[in-house]
């Protein structure tokens, strides 16, 4: 009996420890099915290091911009090619910096880490001068493949003058307009040459009704909670102001401290009374934006990348089925100028952590697998997918098949980690079949002539690297709320005496320093 | 683990003289063992997930880097907490932390007393267990979801709310981006998500009253208001304190989702408070030491709280938690 009871005991004791323990391992929500306890990183090296010549096996975080985490489709046609065994870990893009945060804070990072953005870059700076991630520039000629990346673009993605990261490369100057062409017809309009028609056509969009259905319920301009992709900046750039830094009496100085900076924040100001834009745009989410434009309400979609025109057809022609859009840039200033602000070539980088990669022998492996992924055979398969289920070759030229959601569940997740771009990694340049995209390509080498890149791109600055982030917060609340007519322009200058008092005259000193 | 398995086994093999009194204690204990089987899992759930973990919060005391470790990171002191109380939005956010706290006790809290004496005074089960679902199931959707449906309902641009203003001839009301309608918007949607939820322990408690204390005041001549004066608030008072020293203890923590999702440029003067400032230099900016002291701080006011008010409530002849 008392045997019997004890057993008893012991599976309860048994039971409630296997659950403690399954509760705590579950807290990584999204992490993908192939995927094993996250927190475990170092078990997958040290076989590696043991059977040399087995496939080298990697495991990979990167941020996912689509609902859903890919299937192995393309992952296994990757592994047989480049003889890894990879393990690529999703995660919502949303939450992706509190997932980086948390990795590096507990020393759980994988040996391949992309981050998100620019920004998040900024913020690693401080763990990369910590020496937590491998410096690869050493490496980079042993590579063929890598060595052909741009150096003026690796030299952006530089700290304090060494290489850590490679870059996925992007467009220099790809922001513009997209917007409804079969309503400026109907109106007769032309796509606008400067900010003022580009106000015109906002405030006819809104009040001649485009539809034609007979209510107002339309608006000129859609924009969303955000002042560097949404409208703002590129807006800001028409009106000459500068990217981000600029001169000032040979000065660097942030660029809201420009005149043009406030001539920009009154032309939202006047779009926005107007009711020429949706009202609510500094609590609107991209996806609603998007949503906004593409169930026919709005007829301007500033800002973002043009390239996306495609994505946005194809879910507005499902709700207007004779809606026809094109794109536009270049629109010239009050002073008749063209200016375009460029990104520095790359809009992601993926690092090394040392915490998961033990030995220079090892870092060599997984660069070999970038090398093998600068290759056109492994690039168009990353970023078009497989030839024949979703892409065909035209033309030299890879044409998107016709199951776009099939593209976006199985290639997406992995097109947006492919790097260098085009030119350098070889693969296919993209065949258009829709009128706006190919304007839209010819817009982008174009915008390049009037580009102005940010001065600040390859300088440092320390008390930017550790509080600039935050202090950029002071800034984009005084934004919308000069927007909104909370702020005049006293209450503007204020908060931006607030920035350099807290922390922004540093950071001016610092990068004038760094020139 | 150990101590619990080892006593009841001991016992038979060991013959070593000891005082009457512990050999008392092991009987009583192997005597009301499944007791102690059961209680395993929660001490266990309050070692691992409540003490374990706050050995992390020596780093808020250090300039934590997390490749050196808790072991190689520098100490700086207090640091961290000079930082937070120099900080120029710190009072800001303090008082917006307090001023939510203090709505969410006046508005929020007798809520689902009323609710629940008015749920009692139902007659017929089938539409008290109705209306009772009825409140407490969005209980059960995700702030995500109830701030959604808030911001489709008072948009500007084509919300219904804002439609039927415009209909009626007045003006449109900004209600996400004005700072005024914040705290407004917040209250409701915490009343609208929890008050049903709340209600259920306060009806288990009145159900659990004497019915006989109701007959004998119906003898007397008391109405229903006098009833639920005099029988059914007194016996449930006890139940309400508990709730409300529990609920003070948690004065700096206002659940950090549902006010995030509120959050914008617009209203972040009122809307900014320590949870939300600590989850932005926390997890966003990567300011592990700060954000572990600000959390820090927080717990000790919490602590500090629930200690005075127990106090008080034993002063008031009430039972308080401890």
């Amino acid at each position: 009996m008392k045997k019997k009871s004890f057993s008893i005991f012991l599976t309860t004791l048994l039971t409630f420890s296997v659950m403690l323990s399954a509760c705590s391992g579950g807290n990584s929500s999204n992490s993908s099915k192939e995927s094993k306890d996250p927190v475990s990183t170092n078990e997958g090296n040290k076989a590696a290091v043991v059977e040399a010549e087995g496939p080298t096996e990697i495991k990979i975080m990167l941020p996912l911009n689509t609902s859903e985490t890919p299937p192995d489709t393309i992952k296994t046609e990757v592994e047989k090619i480049t003889n890894t065994k990879l393990t690529y870990q999703f995660f919502p893009a949303d939450t992706y910096e509190e997932k980086l945060n948390t990795s590096l804070a507990t020393g759980s990072l994988p040996q391949v880490v992309y981050l998100k953005n620019q920004t998040t870059f900024v913020q690693m700076k401080e763990s990369i001068k910590d020496g937590q991630f491998w410096e690869i520039g050493p490496y980079m000629s042993e590579f063929p493949n890598l060595s052909k990346l741009k150096p003026e673009i690796l030299n952006n993605t530089k700290v304090d003058g060494k290489l850590y990261s490679l870059y996925i490369g992007r467009p220099l100057a790809r922001q513009g307009i997209i917007y409804r062409k079969d309503w400026a017809d109907k109106l007769g309009l032309s796509a606008p040459k400067n900010v003022d028609e580009l106000f015109k056509m906002a405030k006819a969009f809104t009040e001649q009704d485009p539809d034609g259905n007979g209510i107002k319920d339309t608006i000129g301009v859609v924009d969303r909670n955000e002042l560097i992709y949404g409208a703002f900046k590129t807006v800001s750039s028409w009106f000459g102001t500068p990217n981000t830094w600029g001169e000032q009496d040979g000065q660097l100085a942030p660029e809201f401290t420009f005149s043009q900076y406030v001539d920009t924040m009154d032309f939202f100001k006047k779009l926005r009374e107007g009711g020429y834009m949706n009202q609510d745009f500094a609590a609107t989410s991209k996806t609603d934006a998007v949503n906004m434009f593409t169930s026919g309400k709005a007829g301007l979609y500033i800002g973002g990348s043009m390239q996306d025109i495609d994505s946005l057809n194809k879910d507005l022609i499902k709700n207007v089925p004779d809606a026809v859009l094109d794109t536009h840039s270049m629109v010239a200033g009050p002073d008749g100028k063209i200016t375009q602000w460029m990104i520095p070539g790359y809009n992601n980088v993926a690092l090394f952590p040392k915490t998961a990669v033990k030995d220079e022998a090892e870092l060599k492996k997984i660069l070999a697998y970038f090398d093998k992924m600068m290759t056109p055979e492994v690039s168009n398969l990353m970023y078009w997918g497989i030839e024949g289920i979703h892409y065909t070759v035209e033309d030299g030229k890879a044409k998107a098949g016709d199951d776009k959601e099939l593209i976006e569940r199985e290639v997406k997740g992995y097109k947006d980690s492919v790097i260098g771009e085009a030119e350098t990694n070889g693969m296919y340049q993209p065949y258009n079949v829709l009128p706006g995209r190919i304007h839209a390509e010819e817009l982008l080498l174009e915008n390049v002539k009037f580009g102005v890149a940010d001065p600040t791109a390859a300088l440092d600055s320390a008390t930017y690297t550790s509080k600039g982030v935050e202090l950029q917060q002071i800034i984009t609340d005084a934004t919308y709320n000069y927007i909104y007519g909370q702020l005049d322009k006293a209450g503007f200058e204020k908060q931006v005496e607030s920035w350099k008092s807290r922390g922004g005259a540093q950071i001016i000193e610092e990068y004038n320093a760094a020139r | 683990m150990q101590e619990v398995t080892a006593q009841p086994n001991a016992a038979p093999q060991l013959k070593i003289k000891k005082p009457q009194r512990s050999s008392e204690l092991k009987k009583r204990i192997w005597r009301n063992k499944w007791l102690y089987v059961m209680l395993t899992p929660g001490v266990l759930y309050f070692i691992i997930f409540k003490y374990f973990p706050m050995y992390g919060l020596i780093i808020s005391f250090q300039d934590y880097k997390p490749y050196k470790g808790i072991m190689g990171s520098e100490w700086v002191g207090l640091q961290h907490f000079q930082r937070l109380f120099t900080e120029a939005d710190f009072l800001n956010i303090l008082s917006n932390t307090l001023i939510l706290f203090g709505m969410n006790l006046l508005f929020y809290f007798p809520v689902p007393i009323i609710l629940a004496l008015m749920l009692n005074e139902l007659r017929g089960t089938f539409f008290k267990r109705f209306f009772q679902t009825l409140v407490y199931i969005p209980h059960f959707m995700s702030w995500v979801i109830i701030v959604s449906i808030s911001f489709v309902m008072v948009t500007m641009d084509g919300g219904i709310i804002n439609e039927l203003l415009t209909y009626f001839g007045f003006e449109k009301v900004n209600f996400l981006l004005s700072p005024g309608w914040f705290r407004p918007m917040y209250i409701i949607q915490i009343i609208w998500r929890e008050a049903g939820w709340g209600t259920i322990i306060y009806l288990a408690s009145i159900a659990a009253i004497d019915p006989g204390l109701y007959e004998a005041a119906r003898m007397d001549g008391a109405g229903r208001l006098r009833q639920i004066w005099h029988i059914t608030l007194p016996a449930i008072r006890g139940v309400i304190v508990t709730l409300f020293i529990l609920k003070i203890g948690s004065v700096l923590d206002l659940g950090f989702e549902h006010v995030y999702l509120l959050l914008n440029s617009m209203n972040r003067e009122v809307a900014e408070i320590i949870d939300t400032y600590v989850y932005t230099a926390g997890m966003r900016q990567g300011k592990f030491s700060y954000s572990t002291a600000i959390g820090f701080f927080k717990s000790i006011i919490g602590l500090i709280m629930v200690m005075a008010v127990n106090k008080i409530s034993k002063k008031m002849g009430e039972e308080g938690v401890y």
